[in-house]
Formats: C-alpha cells, structure tokens, sequence
C-alpha cells in the first residue's frame, strides 16, 4: 500500500509530461486535419493525390519509426541549419521534437476521419445553402463545418485517446533530457531498481486510464453541446471505438 | 560509373547489411504469430463476451476493456517481463533454499538459480503473444460484432437439423462470421504490423536496431570517416518498408475478402 502510495507520487508530474505532448499536438493537429481533409476531397488532382498521400503514409507506417526518421533528421541537419541560427537547443528538444511528430501523425489519422464525415455530409442542405446564394466559404462555415464536426466528433474522441495512449512511446525514441520523464520511463526507471513489474507498470496503466476516461467525459460534454438541437437520440453513449 | 556501382553492391551486401536483412525474419515472425495469437485470443474473447454465464461475460469484457484502455507499448513490455517473473516466482519455490535467498543481494531473483535468461526466440515468442493479447482484445471486439451479424435463420436452421450447441458455433457461426469481421480484422493487421517496429524495446536485434548500428556515424581507423550520420535514410528505408507492407496487406485482404465474400449477396463486397 505504501510502494502504491510512493509510486503514485512519483508518477504524478511524470503524467504531465504525456498530457503536455497530447495538449500540444492536438490543436495544431486538428486544424492541419482540416486543410488535408479539404485537399483530400479537392478537386485538384495535384492537390487531392498529395494529401491522400500524405494521409496514406502516415497511417500506414508505425509512429516509431516516424518519431526515429524525424530525429535522426532533425539531427542529421543541425551542423547545416539548426546550429548557425542558434536553434539546436530548441529543435533537438524532444519537447518540441515530440508533438511535431505526433501533430503530423495525429494529423493524418484525423484527416481520414474528417474526410469520412465530409462525404458524409448531406447534399441537400449544400444544395440549400447553394440556392440561398451563398457563397463557397460561407458554404463551408456555415453548413459543411458544423455537419462535418459534429459527424466526425465520436471518432475524433477516440483518435485523441489514441494520441494520448502513442505519447507512451514519445521517450523510447527520443532522449529524456535533464529528468524530464514520462509515464513509461518513470515505471521502467522504478522497475529496474526493485523489479517490482506488477506494481510499477500497473500504476503506470491507471494513470493512463483515468486521463482517457477524462478525455472521454470532457469530449462528451462538447459532442453533448455540439448535438443540443438535434431530437434526443435514444440511449446515445461513448464507447471505446476499437480501431484507430 | 562503374566504381559508384560496385562501391554500392559491395556497401549494401556487406556482413552488417546482410544481418540487416535477415532481421527481416524477425519482424514478419513476430507480424505472423501475433496475428494467429490475436485470432486465437479473439475468438476466445468473443466467445466469453457471449457467454451465458455473467462471470465469463464480465471476464470478456474486462479482458477486452482493460487491455483497450492502456497504451499498447506498456502491455507489450509488461506482459514478457511479467511472463518472466513469474516463472522465476515458480522456479524459486522449487530450488531455492533459505540460505540461499538469505545469500542474494539482488532484489530480483529470489536466487541466482532461479534466473532466467532469454535468448531472442524465447524473446521473440514472448513479443509475439503480448502482440497477440494487445489486439486479441481488439479482435475480439470485431469477432464479437461479426457473430452478432450472422443472419439468425442459419443458426435456426443449424439446430433444426438437429446440431448440438457446439457443432452450431464451429460449424455454422464461426465459419460464417469471417465475412462480417474480415474488414475490422484488416485493420487489426495493420496496427500488429505498425505494432512489430516496438520489437527493439524487447531487446530483440530487429529492424530498427540494425538501422540505429548502420546509419550511426561510421569511423574506421584505416579509412577514416566511411559516412557521418546517415540514420535518417535508414529509417526512411523502413518508413516505405512499412507503407509497402501496409499496401500489400491491403490487397491481399481485398483478394481474402472478395474470396470469402463469394456465394454471399452485398455482404462479402463491402
């Protein structure tokens, strides 16, 4: 009870650190979510295959790799750029290295949900909001973007817990820098000392746990908002969705 | 010309890159066997989801909630160093004896004789049944959803020829559910396949590691500096490696489903 205790206190700044990565890329992720849902379902040939590229290869290949690919470049270009302009300390950090990551990670994921829930939205109400004269942005604004959000608001919930879930592995790819440990390093930190797996990984799980379980109320909460004029929807509760 | 050509071959073939290459086994090992681990522990899973008996029901559901809701990289280290622990817990009880605990001045293990040490295939294997608990939940789920969408006449059908409970579930529910969960089993696939880049954590010598020792500045005291720091092609290499493997796996799911999808209407097409 007492370890329990004592590993809950070492482990409580630890969790910032994992909220912070999360707190970091997720506003900067939705937003270029955004523009590369839009390029997917441009018209624009040139523009619409580079996000769908884009969206393809960072889907389809595992954020370690990202995070290793990133670095070493990040790296590789310090001599050249970084160092001349003063900026090595600041982009070698992973407090910046790691949420740049996982912004272009995150933003992939969520421009195939946006992009789901764009086709998704109904074409009467464009074509409405089309014989009210309304212009291409307004369109947007005012019909497409509150569909679009409101779609897509469930299964965005659960990629931002799978965002918070993949900064576990923020620190085994990039250096801890002056103490500045995470969950996952802080209970292997303890675990190599007393060997103590059960406790130490399962303290590490809870903290995990009740961060998404907040994630999931507070983000019911705003879908609660955002769905405050449609007819109440009977039984309507969250999940978690099982697929990322 | 000429030379680059030869420099090139004779770079890419050397003893490193060829233990590079062959560390492929270990991914595709590790991809292969979680994959049939996560059908084994799915299918268990689902199984207990629609047991009759609440306390099954709940151990399902537990199962599939709690591994669901912790970040996959901290089940994949716990479970092998759990795994270990508790066959030198079980080791211990045996051989040890109090002198020789009182003798141990590590904390872990109980004493020198219980240690267990792992070698990569012991490793290997380990990685690849946590590979296959992580997303044996995740299957699950969609296995649990596909028997649900079986249409029910069939099941009916089944017990009218007089089928007993168990020849109802293997030979007519489990062998028609493939339709319905192959879509949401791709997508498993995909995420073991990301999942397998984490087998360096487990101090097996994979992909990645080799990657990490080639790119990493090369010096030779007879040659001098062969290439400073060129981890970043390297991982760029995997980073298609990765792709590609996601495109291949796409395609190949498209072939499974279109194949298991024949004779069925719309289903097996979607």
């Amino acid at each position: 009870m007492q370890a329990f205790l004592s590993d809950l206190g070492f482990m409580a700044p630890a969790v910032m650190f994992n909220i912070y990565f999360a707190a970091a890329s997720i506003p900067i992720g939705f937003v270029l979510a955004i523009f590369l849902a839009l390029g997917k379902a441009s018209s624009n040939p040139l523009i619409s295959r580079l996000s769908r590229g884009y969206i393809y290869a960072f889907r389809g290949s595992p954020l370690f790799i990202q995070f290793f690919m990133f670095y070493s470049l990040a790296l590789s270009l310090n001599v050249a750029l970084w160092k001349p302009w003063g900026l090595s300390g600041v982009v070698l950090h992973p407090l910046f290295m790691g949420p740049l990551v996982l912004i272009l990670n995150t933003a992939a994921y969520t421009a195939e949900i946006f992009y789901g829930a764009l086709r998704a939205v109904p074409g009467g109400e464009l074509e409405a909001a089309r014989a009210y004269g309304m212009k291409p942005a307004q369109q947007f604004r005012r019909v497409t973007w509150p569909n679009l959000i409101r779609l897509a608001w469930p299964a965005y919930t659960n990629e931002v817990v799978f965002l918070f879930h993949a900064t576990a592995i923020v620190y085994f790819a990039l250096p801890v820098v002056g103490g500045q440990k995470d969950l996952m390093i802080t209970a292997k930190d303890l675990f190599e000392r007393d060997y103590n797996a059960f406790l130490h990984f399962s303290v590490a799980a809870l903290f995990f746990l009740c961060v998404s379980l907040v994630v999931f109320f507070v983000f019911g909460l705003i879908y609660r908002r955002l769905i405050r004029h449609m007819p109440p929807q009977p039984g309507l509760r969250f999940s978690f969705n099982w697929l990322r | 010309m000429f030379d680059d050509i030869a420099f090139w071959l004779g770079y890419l073939t050397n003893g490193k890159h060829l233990a590079w290459y062959a560390s492929f086994q270990f991914t595709i090992f590790a991809a292969v066997m979680g994959g049939l681990f996560a059908i084994l522990f799915g299918l268990t899973g689902a199984m207990l989801k629609s047991s009759r008996f609440w306390p099954l029901r709940l151990l399902g559901t537990l199962y599939s909630s709690i591994v669901r809701g912790v970040p996959d990289v901290l089940f994949f280290l716990f479970f092998p160093l759990a795994f270990e622990q508790a066959v030198e817990w079980l080791v211990a009880t045996q051989v040890c004896s109090p002198e020789m605990i009182a003798a141990q001045t590590a904390a872990w293990p109980p004493c020198g004789e219980a240690n267990w040490y792992l070698d990569t295939p012991q490793y290997l294997m380990l990685a690849s049944v946590s590979l296959g608990i992580v997303y044996g939940a995740f299957a699950s789920n969609v296995i649990h959803g596909a028997m649900r969408s079986v249409p029910k006449g069939q099941l009916e059908a089944a017990r009218a020829y007089g089928m007993s409970a168990a020849q109802v579930m293997w030979r007519i529910h489990i062998r028609q559910m493939w339709v319905y969960a192959l879509p949401g089993l791709s997508n498993v696939w995909m995420l073991i396949i990301k999942a397998t880049s984490l087998l360096s954590l487990l101090q097996i010598a994979d992909i990645v590691l080799w990657a990490d020792r080639l790119g990493a500045p090369n010096f030779l005291p007879t040659v001098g500096l062969v290439h400073d720091d060129w981890r970043w092609r390297y991982y760029l290499v995997l980073f298609v490696f990765y792709i590609l493997a996601t495109w291949v796996s796409e395609r190949g799911f498209e072939a499974l489903m279109r194949r298991a999808g024949r004779g069925i209407l719309s289903e097996g097409r979607v």
